[in-house]
């Protein structure tokens, strides 16, 4: 499966601008590197076509997110505020994946992550495409990962 | 004098089962480790926490998720059990490894689960510093598991949804 990563670019503005009334701004995915705390949110889908979306951003964007969501003062957020905020993103860029996929396709729930010293793997997968922008002067990203079908080994 | 009231079961028990018996059968026949089951727990915000966790989704018939979380030293001297040979945590293959043992308990467990569901890709994390989040709506069971090879737990956070009617069906 193929996806035009302008085309996920385009959706992203169109979320962000939507949700969070927020610009977004093109960056090279190279630029972006290591940013201390940080949130990783996940959908996967599965059916017809199985992959997963990815959306990484810092804490502090996750809080910005967050305080624009639920109107509250960003120093007033939880963490529970913040991953619930970035799970509904996630979601809601993974609900418009799937609407790109043939029929037949379930999303999973989101899957949040925040933490400043970790990182995530999806074995068996690869990635085919990463849309990297800037938000409010946060690095946030998006990967599209596709499973790769491998024979494996019943239990 | 506080009256404390009865706490309504977290999870359906039909839903943990297979996972306890799953995580028996795969440890005991990809492993060749006994597990011993211990008292469940339902998650809290303030934890605990683990260094090392295999997430598993589930969709359709079933939605939400299953994890293998394990501490470090666990986690090694576990999947050294798994893969025949000792690896270093920062190994993509011990991530790889990792997945596979929770894609195969979830997918036993997914045998003896009602319903037409389907499962993720694994998704593995690894550090010493994170919180993976509990979605409100969806309570989190922890299973604490012993073995000789060290101690891990399985989470589980799933429900079963209502079925649709199909419009216009009968049954006779």
């Amino acid at each position: 499966m193929d996806f035009n990563l302008n085309d996920i670019f385009q959706l992203a503005g169109t979320i962000w601008q939507a949700t969070l009334g927020l610009t977004i701004e093109p960056e090279q995915p190279d630029a972006i590197g290591s940013c201390g705390r940080a949130t990783v949110a996940c959908v996967q889908i599965t059916g017809a076509w199985n992959g997963a979306v990815f959306l990484s951003c810092p804490a502090d964007f996750a809080r910005r997110a967050a305080s624009i969501m639920f109107n509250v003062a960003p120093a007033s957020i939880t963490v529970s505020e913040l991953q619930d905020a970035i799970a509904e993103l996630v979601n809601i860029v993974g609900g418009n994946v799937k609407g790109l996929l043939p029929d037949g396709c379930h999303l999973s729930l989101p899957q949040v992550v925040e933490g400043a010293d970790y990182s995530a793997r999806v074995p068996g997968s690869r990635m085919i495409g990463r849309v990297a922008f800037r938000c409010d002067s946060h690095a946030v990203s998006i990967c599209i990962l596709e499973k790769v079908e491998t024979k494996t080994v019943a239990a | 004098m506080t009256q404390i009231e009865k706490p309504k079961p977290a999870l359906d028990a039909k839903i943990i089962v297979p996972f306890i018996n799953a995580t028996r059968e795969v440890f005991k026949r990809m492993l060749s480790l006994e597990t011993e089951i211990c008292r469940p727990l339902l998650k809290t915000e303030a934890g605990p926490h683990y260094d090392v966790t295999g997430l598993i989704g589930f969709s359709g018939s079933l939605i939400g998720s299953a994890a293998l979380s394990f501490e470090e030293p666990a986690a090694v001297s576990i999947v050294a059990c798994f893969a025949g040979q000792k690896m270093e945590s920062t190994s993509p293959d011990f991530a790889d490894a990792v997945g596979e043992l929770a894609n195969m308990v979830a997918g036993r467990a997914k045998r003896d689960l009602a319903g037409d569901a389907s499962i993720t890709i694994p998704n593995v994390i690894i550090g010493k510093s994170y919180s993976i989040a509990a979605l409100r709506a969806f309570p989190c069971l922890i299973v604490p598991c012993r073995t000789k090879a060290g101690d891990f737990a399985v989470q589980i956070s799933i429900k079963q949804m209502a079925a649709v009617p199909n419009a216009g069906g009968s049954q006779t």
